[in-house]
């Protein structure tokens, strides 16, 4: 992968830098957020089997965990991003050559595509729930909208977070995704 | 026809989009998109983000977190360093030597963790340093650690499973128990081979460990004790119905952190990374699975999926004859997917034909498990190959070589599996109904 310093200027800085570095930080603050929800999944469930066992029946809690996990997922959709943990198939770019560029091209503009139309509907989902006013079909009767707004948070930031590596990669010629770490 | 078309149209875009390396998530909404917008012709928005809603937000999958952290959480306990140094007065004097502390191992790690990339990296971590420093022949090193960590996918709890229960509304309880007894029966089977192999292989002349007394052995297995009465206990419940998926794995998760902390490997910092990459890897598969609901969703609106099964029906495949079919198709994706998405991809397209077949369908998890796990160490994309090469410096194809006889064991075991069904729905049949829930 080409580097920005490995053939510009490297003694100054790209003028962009630090915004980028605030858009990483805003990335891993979701990413926190997020991780905040999934403690939230563990704690709903260990009451749940906590209140069983002391025979008392708390309403809703499995539909929270739902949109705690939700929550969760959602929020942390940037923070993976940025981190380059979502899974793409770069064997074929990697025998591409020169072509290579074309294939990381039409890759963020599809993504880019694609993140912002769904993060228009998640936002138009959340609108309807909320000027219908429905109500969560389980035990719990939330206003669906609240935890949809999670849903629309996340994939808005998401679509920000494609965007912009696409932008750092048009700009330095280095989108800044790491090679998938982790994956399975 | 129609449905040819839409067919062709919608493999060819999946195709270019994914080989181009859109990010599988993005690939899925996108090909769901098209096929209802252009075929069904009716307004794809707003379903599509319906429907990720409410598979996003579904609680059966909040056991995937759960789970993901528990392994998370265990892995940076000092389980893995205890792992080997109970194995080996254990296993040293055996026909194969230590080689079988690659596969035990992977046996034991695998039921901790959920996936077969981190089953690989943490044994390999510790025994090929060992390993070689007493001669063992590096192909056999390599060879049998990329097949039994394979069982990271089949021995409960497994990331994979509970995204097939996810995906085919079936108990993702049940298809995780079934997973233990192939998941051992393959674990004999790559014993077997170390045993058998340490007879023939002509390089095989490891040092000799010197012989440990019975205390010595029994001490350390006392080591590894905790961790498996954490697991029996995750998994009993489960089998028993006192708990739920998800309830389980949050038990897990508590057990976990009890067992880091009474260990004294229980940090700010460690607690941190663990949930950090535990909401990073549940993120990414949530991700895929929100592409395939709404991939599913655009299925169910064009039929195409129920046409393509009554076309197999028509073909008078016999079940085994559809298996078989399949076995090459998953052989096939396997090259070049991972497994996740091998599965995501293909479930919605192949469960109206494996149901219409007749084929169980918690069998079919163990089965498409299996298959994954070969996908595992087929070139060019395989992730054990992946691990090994980073952690060996081997070039992919000789790993691929050197792990081949592996992959011939995990062909016999479809066959052993096919001619005993038996082997993944006696245990879940056992299980009691649930009284959680």
């Amino acid at each position: 992968m080409m580097t920005i310093t490995a053939d510009a200027a490297p003694a100054k800085p790209h003028q962009f830098e630090r915004l980028w570095a605030g858009l990483d930080r805003f990335y891993l603050c979701c990413g926190y957020l997020a991780a905040f929800f999934l403690v939230c999944i563990f704690l709903t469930t260990m009451l749940q089997v906590g209140s069983r066992w002391i025979g008392i029946n708390i309403r809703g809690l499995t539909d929270f965990a739902g949109y705690f996990m939700a929550a969760s997922a959602f929020l942390a959709f940037p923070h993976t991003f940025n981190r380059g943990a979502h899974i793409r198939i770069e064997l074929f770019m990697s025998m591409m050559g020169r072509f290579r560029l074309i294939a990381e091209w039409s890759s963020f503009f599809a993504a880019s595509a694609i993140a912002v139309w769904l993060a228009y509907f998640a936002w138009s989902m959340v609108y309807w729930s909320w000027s219908l006013n429905d109500i969560s079909q389980g035990l719990d009767a939330t206003p669906i909208w609240i935890p949809q707004m999670s849903m629309a948070i996340g994939l808005s930031v998401l679509a920000l977070c494609v965007i912009d590596h696409g932008l750092r990669f048009l700009i330095s010629g280095d989108h800044q995704l790491p090679a998938s770490p982790d994956a399975l | 026809m129609q449905q040819f078309e839409l067919l062709i149209t919608l493999l060819a875009l999946l195709a270019l989009l994914l080989s181009s390396g859109t990010w599988v998530g993005f690939t899925l909404i996108a090909v769901a998109a098209v096929a209802i917008e252009f075929f069904a012709t009716r307004s794809a928005g707003a379903p599509i983000a319906t429907t990720i809603w409410s598979s996003s937000s579904s609680w059966m999958l909040s056991s995937l977190p759960m789970f993901v952290w528990m392994g998370d959480i265990l892995f940076r306990t000092r389980l893995s360093e205890d792992l080997f140094r109970g194995l080996a007065p254990l296993m040293g004097r055996l026909p194969g030597g230590l080689l079988h502390t690659n596969v035990m191992g992977c046996t034991i790690f695998g039921s901790v963790s959920g996936s077969s990339a981190a089953t690989l990296s943490t044994v390999a971590q510790m025994t090929v340093p060992e390993l070689k420093k007493r001669g063992y022949p590096e192909h056999l090193i390599v060879g049998t650690l990329a097949g039994p960590a394979t069982l990271g996918l089949m021995i409960p709890p497994s990331i994979i499973m509970i995204v097939y229960g996810v995906m085919t509304n079936e108990s993702i309880a049940a298809i995780n128990i079934a997973g233990i007894l192939p998941g051992f029966v393959l674990a004999a089977m790559f014993t077997a081979y170390v045993v058998i192999v340490s007879k023939t292989d002509k390089s095989y002349h490891p040092a000799v460990e010197k012989p440990t007394t019975w205390r010595e052995k029994l001490g350390a297995l006392w080591l590894l004790l905790p961790v498996h009465v954490l697991l029996f206990i995750v998994l009993g419940s489960m089998f028993a119905g006192i708990a739920t998926a998800t309830e389980s794995a949050a038990m897990g998760v508590a057990g976990a952190l009890g067992l880091a902390w009474w260990q004294k490997t229980l940090t700010w910092e460690n607690f941190v990374e663990s949930l950090m990459g535990a909401t990073r890897t549940s993120a990414m598969i949530a991700f895929i699975l929100a592409g395939s609901a709404a991939l599913s969703l655009a299925m169910g609106y064009t039929g195409l999926p129920n046409d393509l099964a009554k076309w197999v029906s028509t073909l008078h495949l016999s079940a085994f004859g559809l298996l078989m079919a399949l076995l090459v198709l998953y052989i096939v994706l396997g090259c070049f997917l991972d497994g996740i998405s091998c599965v995501v991809l293909t479930i919605g397209i192949v469960e109206p034909m494996v149901r219409q077949a007749g084929i169980d369908m918690v069998w079919f998890g163990i089965f498409v498990v299996l298959v994954v796990e070969l996908a595992q160490i087929t070139p060019p994309v395989g992730f054990n190959l992946f691990v090994l090469q980073s952690m060996t410096g081997h070039n992919i194809f000789r790993i691929a070589r050197w792990s081949f006889p592996m992959f011939v064991i995990m062909l016999a075991m479809v066959f052993v599996m096919i001619a005993l069904p038996g082997l993944a729905t006696w245990l879940p049949a056992m299980m009691l109904p649930t009284t959680a829930a």
